[in-house]
């Protein structure tokens, strides 16, 4: 098991996590936030690569930090800016990060051509990766953090790059292996985990807001979301008095989906909220933020 | 699988690396080639230890001149034969010789020239004791004190530094170390093309390329951007270390591509032969009226070898700091840069250290400082030359290095890496 407790980190004067308690054990945690909210700078903790300014991160009652090559052994890994040489193939990086994995070379090539396969590159596996396309290049990504069949695999932002196809593909994947082992899947997009995660974590002001499984999220706003159709010349005033949260045309109307705190009117229909209205909600000062930018 | 060699090999990947050790060999081998003029005449060096051995005394300073003398005679009768004339030393007959070789056939010019050469070899045996009697070293003292302005602590160092070297010219003499036949230096000088003009090209240029290569394969996943998916590999920050091995086996490897091939091409060219176990001290390897005195007897090829291990030394140390700075700056460019400031400072500042402080002589205990003389190396020349100092230098340099080393990998091994 996987514990964050009380992790704090700070860079100099601003802080980026505050007080961070969590605990992952064998499955898919979906770790959802906007860009910028501390998702990034919690995997570099969980991976070693940076350390908390407070608390710790124990794994099976160690400190990570203690345990160093123990722990990164069963960690596979794949950053948001995925970095690769361009002047070697999937086939000689993948070989130099079974290296740095501490495997076999028997192991490494064996496990090359299963993952080339798996991830569809088995046919450019010696080709120079400077001409392969972004998805291309995530897929070897992927490859990589799945090397040495990890019990702790940390992947941010994987989708980028992914077409829907590779997304489906990926994501079944996924579900497959977090039978027995972690996954935190860090993203921004409410679809990537949606289907997927048995838990979701929100970070909201440098802390935890949420951690629980989808429905228990959802239950936050439960009561809260109602879709109705209104004529698009009342749709500035209606908006000024509820939280929108989707909009499209339906039979000549605008038909809006929305959270709104006051009695339902009798044209409300009262809707089960999804994931993407927490996160639009949750987030809905950030998301006006970016937007304004 | 060994992580190491998968870093060397990024070493050699870069094509410039390739262009520069090819442009860098041209460059040596039309240096030598610009000097093989030369390398008949240097034969007869070789021709005249094999028939003599090169150990100077009565007998051998006998059968020489009877040497001489045959050969100075067969000369006469060529040049009676040519010109109707005699020579009573063959260097004279090449006051005139411009005007006579045409008549000459190239077979008979090299009769000439063989004899010219027996004959300084001969003429120049005879001078040997004159000119260790002559030199005066505490004369030389008074002479450095004022041509470098030194006094007070400075000026006592450098009486004390002559009267040490004397002592070294004693047991030289003793030993008969200097009386050993050689290259003549005032004509040839081939210690300084050797050590000064080849080695010293050799060694800028292996330490061009040693800071090229170890700033690009310690930088190498921060310039790439793949930091994030090795360091937080099972091996982690110990990375470094591999990279450390691989870049001082890179050095290695670049030194001994840049000297094997250059020294190769060099003794095929001159022949040395006979010469190997020569004294680097005889009265023959000479270039300047104050001879050449190493500070322990050297044979030329131990000489050789310890110029070559010195080298290697301070292309490690290079290595070693350019290692340092790269995990320090993290960017090759500017790790160039700052090795470069390095460089210049560390040759500056003895320059700039009063001439009455100690600090004149300490501050040149650096390899930045060493590799700009190294036909120098071993060699009691001036007072800036003392015995023992490759030796400091290179042990001061190690426990440096040494403690820098620990000190950026705790940095390191401490460092968030984002």
């Amino acid at each position: 098991m996987l514990v964050v407790n009380h992790v704090s980190k700070s860079y100099g004067k601003f802080e980026a996590l505050k007080d961070i308690n969590l605990e992952f054990s064998n499955g898919v945690y979906g770790l959802l936030a906007p860009n910028g909210a501390g998702k990034t700078t919690l995997i570099k903790m969980l991976t070693t690569l940076i350390f908390p300014s407070k608390g710790e991160i124990l794994y099976n009652g160690t400190n990570i930090a203690r345990l160093g090559e123990k722990y990164r052994e069963l960690l596979g890994y794949l950053p948001q800016d995925f970095g690769y040489y361009k002047n070697y193939s999937p086939r000689q990086f993948l070989s130099y990060l079974g290296a740095l994995k501490g495997m076999d070379k028997k192991v490494v090539n064996q496990r090359i051509d299963e993952l080339l396969k798996l991830v569809a590159l088995e046919d450019v596996a010696t080709k120079k990766m400077k001409k392969f396309s972004g998805g291309m290049i995530q897929r070897v990504g992927i490859a990589q953090a799945m090397l040495n069949d990890p019990k702790i695999l940390i992947l941010d932002e994987p989708t980028a790059g992914l077409d829907p196809k590779e997304r489906v593909r990926f994501r079944n994947l996924l579900s497959e292996l977090a039978r027995d082992r972690i996954v935190i899947l860090s993203t921004h997009i409410v679809s990537d985990v949606e289907s997927i995660a048995n838990e979701i974590i929100m970070i909201k002001d440098k802390q935890v807001l949420y951690k629980g499984s989808i429905d228990e999220i959802c239950k936050k706003i439960e009561g809260m979301v109602y879709e109705t159709s209104i004529p698009y010349e009342q749709a500035t005033v209606f908006k000024k008095g509820v939280f929108s949260l989707s909009e499209k045309q339906e039979d000549g109307l605008l038909k809006i989906r929305f959270i709104s705190k006051k009695t339902p009117e009798p044209t409300w229909t009262a809707v089960k909220p999804n994931l993407e209205d927490v996160f639009l909600y949750v987030y809905r000062d950030d998301i006006q933020e970016s937007s304004a930018l | 699988m060994n992580v190491w060699r998968f870093e060397l090999k990024k070493a050699f990947q870069s094509p410039v690396v390739s262009i520069l050790i090819m442009i860098f060999l041209f460059f040596n081998f039309w240096l030598i080639y610009n000097h093989a003029g030369i390398r008949e005449e240097l034969k007869v060096t070789n021709q005249l230890v094999e028939r003599f051995g090169y150990k100077i005394n009565a007998e051998m300073s006998a059968k020489l001149q009877n040497y001489y003398q045959s050969k100075l005679q067969k000369m006469n009768e060529l040049t009676r034969k040519k010109f109707g004339k005699t020579y009573e030393r063959a260097g004279d007959f090449f006051s005139e010789y411009e005007y006579r070789s045409e008549v000459l056939s190239e077979e008979e010019l090299h009769v000439i020239t063989e004899t010219a050469i027996v004959e300084s070899y001969y003429e120049l045996i005879q001078k040997i004791d004159e000119t260790y009697r002559h030199l005066d070293l505490s004369q030389k003292a008074k002479m450095d004190i004022k041509m470098y302005g030194l006094s007070g602590k400075t000026a006592e160092v450098t009486r004390e530094y002559y009267n040490k070297l004397n002592n070294r010219l004693d047991e030289l003499i003793e030993a008969r170390e200097h009386k050993n036949l050689f290259f003549i230096g005032y004509v040839y000088r081939m210690h300084s093309f050797l050590f000064k003009d080849l080695m010293r090209q050799m060694i800028f240029e292996v330490m061009i390329l040693v800071v090229l290569i170890t700033g690009h394969v310690t930088t190498y996943e921060f310039q790439n951007q793949t930091h994030l998916t090795t360091y937080a590999s099972k091996r982690g920050r110990k990375l470094m270390l591999d990279k450390l091995v691989a870049n001082l086996l890179a050095s290695l490897c670049i030194s001994s591509v840049i000297l094997g091939a250059t020294l190769l091409v060099y003794f095929l060219v001159f022949d040395y032969s006979g010469l190997w176990g020569i004294p680097i001290s005889s009265f023959f390897n000479s270039e300047f009226p104050f001879p050449y005195i190493s500070w322990w007897k050297m044979s030329f090829g131990l000489y050789l070898c310890c110029v070559l291990g010195m080298f290697l030394l301070c292309q490690l140390f290079f290595a070693a700091i350019t290692f340092s700075v790269s995990i320090w700056i993290k960017n090759s460019y500017l790790v160039y840069a700052a090795f470069s400031i390095l460089f210049g400072l560390f040759v500056l500042i003895p320059g700039i250290v009063p001439k009455t402080s100690p600090a004149i002589f300490w501050t040149k205990y650096t390899p930045f400082s060493l590799i700009l003389n190294p036909h120098l190396w071993f060699i009691g020349w001036n007072v800036f030359f003392p015995k023992n100092h490759e030796w400091l230098t290179v042990v001061i340099w190690t426990c440096l290095l040494a403690i820098a080393t620990t000190v950026t990998f705790l940095k390191f091994n401490k460092e968030q890496i984002n």
